[in-house]
Order: C-alpha cells, then sequence, then structure tokens
C-alpha cells in the first residue's frame, strides 16, 4: 500500500531512479546486466521470503521475542519505505527476518488458542499468491489505473481506521466491530483479506512492468520488498478472519 | 511434526512461486492500451490533456479578429 505512495513520492521527488529511468526513452543509458529482470525480482523476493522462514522458525521456538522483532520490524518497514529506492537492499532483508520472527511468535500465540490454524492460514496465504500469480500471468485479472485507484482508496481507508481505532483503544474505547467475531467483524475481516489479495495483482504489474521497462537493477529489491509486505499484512489478516471463525 | 509440516509448506510453497513466478504474463496481460502506467510521466500526461481544449478554444478568437480586419 504505502510502497506504492512511496513510489510517487520518489517520482515527484526527482529521484533519478524514477524520473529518467521509469519509461522507455530513459533506459537507453542502463546496461542490460543493470536492468531490473522479471527472473532478479522473483529471486529476490524468494530470499526475502527464505528469510521471514527462517525468522519464523527463531520466533516459532522463542515467542519471547515476538514484541521486540514486532517493533524493529515495523521500524524497518517505515525506513525502507522512505528511504531512496536505490538502498532498498539494505534493509529488506532485515526487515523480513524480523517480521518472520513476529510471525512465528504471533502464529505461537494463535495456535495456543486454536489449533490448527497456523497452518490454516499458511495454506490460505500461499493458495492465495499462487491462484492469482495464475490469474495475473493468464490475463484473467487485468489491473487498471481505475482498478489502483479503487484498491489504494480502499487500503487508506482501511489503515485509517486501523489508525482511529489504535488512538482510540488509549482512552479505553474502540472501534468495536473491527475484532468482533460477529457477523459484521467477520465481514469486515473478508473484505480486508480480498483488498489485501488484489494488492499482490498490484504487485505483480509492478514487477513485470518494471522488468519490461528495463528498470535499474535496485528496483528488483524494490518490487521484492512490496510484495513481501503484501504478503506479511495477507497473512495477519488471514489469522485474524480464522480466529474470529474458530471463536464463534 | 508441526514445525514439519511448516517446512514441508514452506518449500512447497517456495518452489511454486518460483516456478510460477518467473513464466512471463501472457500477451493477453501485457499488450493493452489501459496498463497501469506506473510513475511520474503518466501523470504529466494526464496533466497537459486540461490544456489542450484551452488553446484550441483560443485559436476560433484570433480567426474571428482577422475576419473583423
Amino acid at each position: 500500500m504505502s510502497k506504492h505512495s512511496a513510489l510517487n513520492t520518489f517520482g515527484r521527488s526527482g529521484n533519478p531512479a524514477f524520473t529518467r529511468n521509469f519509461n522507455l526513452s530513459g533506459t537507453g543509458a542502463i546496461a542490460n546486466e543493470e536492468r531490473m529482470t522479471l527472473d532478479g525480482a522473483v529471486n529476490k523476493t524468494g530470499i526475502l521470503l527464505s528469510l521471514c522462514f527462517v525468522g519464523a522458525f527463531v520466533g516459532w521456538n522463542a515467542p519471547a521475542l515476538t514484541m521486540p522483532a514486532l517493533i524493529i520490524g515495523t521500524i524497518l518497514s517505515f525506513v525502507t519505505i522512505f528511504r531512496s529506492p536505490t538502498k532498498v537492499g539494505s534493509t529488506a532483508p532485515f526487515y523480513a527476518a524480523f517480521q518472520g520472527v513476529a510471525l512465528g511468535g504471533i502464529t505461537v500465540f494463535a495456535e495456543a488458542q486454536y489449533p490448527g490454524i497456523g497452518i490454516q492460514a499458511i495454506g490460505l496465504t500461499f493458495g492465495i499468491l499462487a491462484s492469482l500469480l495464475f490469474c495475473y500471468k493468464t490475463g484473467i485479472i487485468k489491473p487498471t489505473e481505475n482498478f489502483r485507484l479503487m484498491i489504494f482508496s480502499a487500503t487508506m481507508g482501511i489503515g485509517l481506521l486501523y489508525l482511529v481505532s489504535f488512538v482510540m483503544s488509549f482512552f479505553g474505547s474502540g472501534i468495536g466491530f473491527i475484532h468482533s467475531n460477529g457477523l459484521f467483524g467477520i465481514g469486515f475481516s473478508l473484505f480486508v483479506v480480498g483488498i489485501a489479495a488484489l494488492n499482490l495483482v498490484l504487485d505483480f504489474d509492478f514487477i513485470e512492468e518494471g522488468a519490461e521497462q528495463g528498470l535499474p537493477k535496485h528496483m528488483e529489491w524494490y518490487g521484492a520488498f512490496s510484495l513481501m509486505v503484501t504478503l506479511v499484512w495477507l497473512y495477519i489478516e488471514i489469522l485474524r478472519l480464522l480466529m474470529k471463525l474458530r471463536s464463534r | 511434526m508441526n514445525t514439519f509440516i511448516f517446512g514441508l509448506l514452506a518449500i512447497s510453497s517456495l518452489f511454486v512461486f518460483f516456478k510460477l513466478g518467473k513464466i512471463k504474463a501472457s500477451g493477453k496481460q501485457l499488450d493493452r492500451d489501459d496498463r497501469i502506467k506506473w510513475g511520474r510521466n503518466a501523470q504529466k500526461k494526464v496533466r497537459k490533456d486540461p490544456n489542450g481544449p484551452k488553446n484550441l478554444e483560443e485559436q476560433p478568437e484570433q480567426i474571428s479578429d482577422q475576419s473583423k480586419n
């Protein structure tokens, strides 16, 4: 979500990576081996996913690390988003590892309450990833500017709602239906899972077009990082949805 | 046991992602006019459009001035 807004911000800032190289006319000066490729972006996403799995294994065995890892992971995500895209490769792997530790710990807590929920959440997350990747590659889902606008608005709306709920929780209240296991709460969670999943399509399109246009090599890390952020969000939302369903 | 299942799921997911991810998208997906134009240049084009009709509107005024003379 915010990675796309960051992309626009970087573009407006006059960063050469975006202003000169984000169209075909500007890529002439970049050597072929310095250009973004589909294989490169997929490999880097694979590296981040592997680091996340290793982190999850650590978090699974040491749940006490959950909160520190979550805080560090969140800070690293903001650092990665707001830094220059050329430096994403130096922070994204740490982000993936720390988020992995946090997710491992969160899964342990969820498993303690509802056994078997972790497998279901991971299975659903990667099931959605694979099916949406298939739909995108075959052209069943065709993202357009209107589609991007719709998903971006919905994501911002959800983010704002979570922020308001978080602030209100400090004053002893909150937006009840977000966390409730009633029909409205489950419906809201389903909506959020849907939006998180459709964000994956935008990430695929960014990577595919970036490779097609021959963006600079470091944008492979940027694409991989944005995919990773969406996957982490999707996993957490699926876990929340399953917990609501199991608590009924 | 749980760790084993998680590991198996993780490895198989990675395998599927690597296999599917490296396939180039179909022509139906790539050869479209309404694709998202990621980046700044797309915004510039959109901003320029409103000026176009204004310029066209100004031209007839000049022609009408000439006809008066």
